[in-house]
Order: C-alpha cells, then structure tokens, then sequence
C-alpha cells in the first residue's frame, strides 16, 4: 500500500498510518502507555486524543522547522517540539479538567518519550512537507488510538464490568465473575498480544506477496 | 550559514527560548485557575469525610461555600484537624492525611466525630495509584467502608482486614494490596497520633 519514496500523497500515507505501517501491531510501538492506561476507556480516550494532537503539531512544526534545523542537533529540537506540546496538553488538564489529570498521573507527561512521536519525526517529517506531515502525524495517532480503544473496551469490559463506567448488562450482572487480571498489567499483555496476532493475520496474506 | 561553528548553538537557544517564553506565559495565565482547582479539591474532600452522602456532582461555587459555611480552618485548638461546625459547635473534626502511596503520594482527610469515637467518612484529592486496583481506594465502595466505624485503642484504630487474615475493620483492596498496606499503616499512625495529641491537650 506504500507509496514510493518522494510521491507519498494524503490517502498513501493515511493507509500506511492505519493498516500497513500502524505504529502499534506493525511498528511495534508506543506500547508502554498502551499497557498502561488501558484498563479504562475514559483514561484511554483522553490518551488517545493527547497523542494524536502532539504527533500531528509535532510533526508539522518538525517539517516547517526542517530546512533550518542542523543535522546534528535535530534529534535535541524534535524532542523540545514534542515537550512543548505535551506540556500545553498537561497544562491545559491542570486548569480545565484536573480530575483526568490525577487519572492518568504521570502518562501525561510521558507522552514526550513515546516513540511514535520521535518515529514519525525522524521517518517522516523531518523529510516531508509539512501538511503531508501533519497528515501523517494525526494518522499516526488514529492508527494507535484505534487499538487502545478496542483494547480498553476488552479490558474494562471483562475485568471492571462496566464501559465509561457505566455497568454492562451481562458483565456488570451476577453471572460474570469480573475477571481482574484484565485490569492488571498482565491482562494488558493478553489483550496486546491477541490484538496483533488478529490484525497481522488480517494482512498476512498482503504480507506474504509483497516481494 | 548552517555550516557555521555557532550556528546550532544560536538555533537551539532561539528553538528552546521561544516555546519556554509561550509556556510560561501559559502557565501564568493558568496559574490562578490551577490553584483554585487544587483549593476546590481539598474542600471537596473534606466536606465528602464529614458527610459521606454528599452530591458526587456538586458545582465547584457550592463546594466553595458550603466549606466557608460549615468548616472552622482554625486547627490550632484541634491539633492540625479542621472543625466541622453545626449550630456553633463542633460536629466532626476533619484531619488531612498524607503518606506515600505504591507509585505516588496519597493526600486525603477523614472525618472523626466529635466525641473522637468514631470515624465518620473518609476522601481523597491526590493519587496516582493503578486505576482499577490502588486507585479503587478513592471509589465509593471502599470509602463507604469507614462511615460510622468505631475506631480502636491503640497505635491502629482501623485496622483493615485482608485474605487469609484474621480480624481488620476495613476490606483492603483486591489486586492493591500494597496501596492498602501503606494507606492502612499512614492512616492508622496519623490518626492514633493526632487522638493522643487531642487526648494529651497538646493542641
């Protein structure tokens, strides 16, 4: 589904963000906060949200950046991009919804060491013109939110009962025994696991041609 | 004029000073919002320990009020506990507790009769224990649990109870046993050692 090098379009580069290069069962990464804040969907979401927002400012202000940037201290400026979104998103959750805040404690903040953001900086936006990095960017947010979502609806679900906290009718009644484990951190690997397993036997076929 | 020796130097302090003169223009103007926040959450938590039925959704101008109304925040006569007043008395005394948590600090107030009995309820306004095990400590069906105990002699007045264990008060929570091992231990030292201080009349 990749396009070549040099003629990536909107559409290519959505693909490759979602499916073909999805950065959590494809690439592989951003798998710390996808361990950790999945045991709730609210938490999730608004995990979800703040990723895709920094990705996609980060990398588009990577590639504005990128003519001016001296190689050898790109990696130092990407990461001070990245921080200074992150901090807007804590500092925004501290004055408008500190409850969110103090539950996703420290992940917030960590979201400047996730991998998807320095990958998609040094992959491609440090290339690439900056809508086409801002597109890539958010994409890559979509492509993880994506699977956290599905992730923490399976996690919540079996082991709280509930889903955004409100009780399910047959997991949050008397004939399902709450499964706990799923919301402690083994239950995240189980759930991971089985998650990439699915999606890479979903495109396992389109795999095997490729030359 | 990239290839010049001075030239990442003078980039990076341009990159680096421009976004931190942004950020800490936002943080002053988020300042007083963020502090009010933290007001609102401690008031929050001490009205929820004195009554435990109070409205999970209550608008922040009510809390506000309600906690000028009804709470003293004298706490030299009552040994760093808050006074929970009612027809000019002393109803309930609300003493902040604070302690180390599994990941982080945990802050929280319980509510003590004014008798020094019972325990009347317990809240908390700072945690950052694992969602869905630790952080259960701050949901209702744990909290529920301290609402009208009485509390014991000695250096443990609630004692909490846990799998394979005789005797305790208070269920400690499943899959957070060391978030329940550690609140147990600062809440039981910090309560004992505010009652002798009530008891010793040294306030």
């Amino acid at each position: 589904m990749s396009a070549a090098p040099g003629k990536q379009t909107a559409s290519s580069v959505t693909m490759d963000a979602l499916w073909s290069n999805n950065p959590i069962f494809r690439q592989i990464l951003g798998i710390c906060s996808t361990l950790a804040v999945t045991n709730l969907v609210l938490n999730t979401v608004v995990m979800c949200v703040a990723l895709t927002l920094v990705t996609a400012l980060s990398s588009l202000t990577v590639s504005l950046l990128r003519a001016a940037t001296p190689r050898s201290i790109r990696m130092m400026v990407e990461t001070l991009i990245m921080a200074f979104y992150v901090i807007i998103v804590d500092l925004a959750l501290a004055a408008y919804w500190p409850e969110m805040r103090r539950n996703l404690g420290p992940f917030v903040g960590l979201i400047i060491t996730n991998c998807i953001l320095m990958g998609r900086a040094e992959a491609f936006a440090i290339s690439n013109p900056p809508v086409l990095s801002f597109v890539d960017g958010f994409m890559s947010g979509v492509g993880y939110s994506f699977i956290l979502l599905a992730i923490a609806v399976v996690r919540e679900a079996t082991g709280m009962g509930s889903i955004l906290g409100h009780p399910l009718p047959f997991f949050g009644g008397p004939y399902w025994d709450k499964w706990i484990i799923m919301v402690m951190p083994p239950g995240a690997f189980f759930t991971l696991a089985v998650f990439i397993w699915v999606f890479r036997a979903l495109s396992a076929e389109k795999e095997a041609k490729r030359p | 004029m990239k290839e010049k020796p001075w030239y990442p130097i003078a980039y990076m302090f341009v990159v680096t000073a421009v976004p931190s003169a942004l950020l800490i223009g936002l943080s002053e103007a988020t300042r007083e919002r963020v502090r009010m926040n933290e007001r609102i959450a401690f008031e929050h938590a001490v009205l929820l320990a004195v009554d435990p039925a109070l409205p999970a959704d209550m608008p922040k101008k009510d809390i506000h009020e309600r906690f000028v109304e009804q709470v003293d925040t004298n706490t030299a006569d009552a040994a760093g506990a808050l006074k929970h007043m009612r027809d000019g008395a002393v109803a309930a005394y609300a003493l902040p507790i604070a302690g180390q948590g599994f990941w982080a600090p945990i802050k929280g107030v319980v509510a003590v009769d004014a008798g020094r009995q019972r325990i009347l309820g317990i809240s908390f306004y700072e945690q950052s224990e694992t969602p869905g095990l630790g952080a259960e400590i701050a949901q209702d069906w744990f909290r529920v649990q301290f609402t009208n105990v009485a509390m014991d002699a000695g250096p443990a007045p609630v004692p909490f109870k846990y799998k394979g264990k005789a005797g305790g008060k208070i269920d400690a929570v499943t899959g957070g046993t060391q978030t329940s091992t550690r609140l147990e231990r600062f809440l039981n030292a910090q309560l004992a050692a505010w009652r002798e201080r009530m008891e010793g009349g040294d306030r």
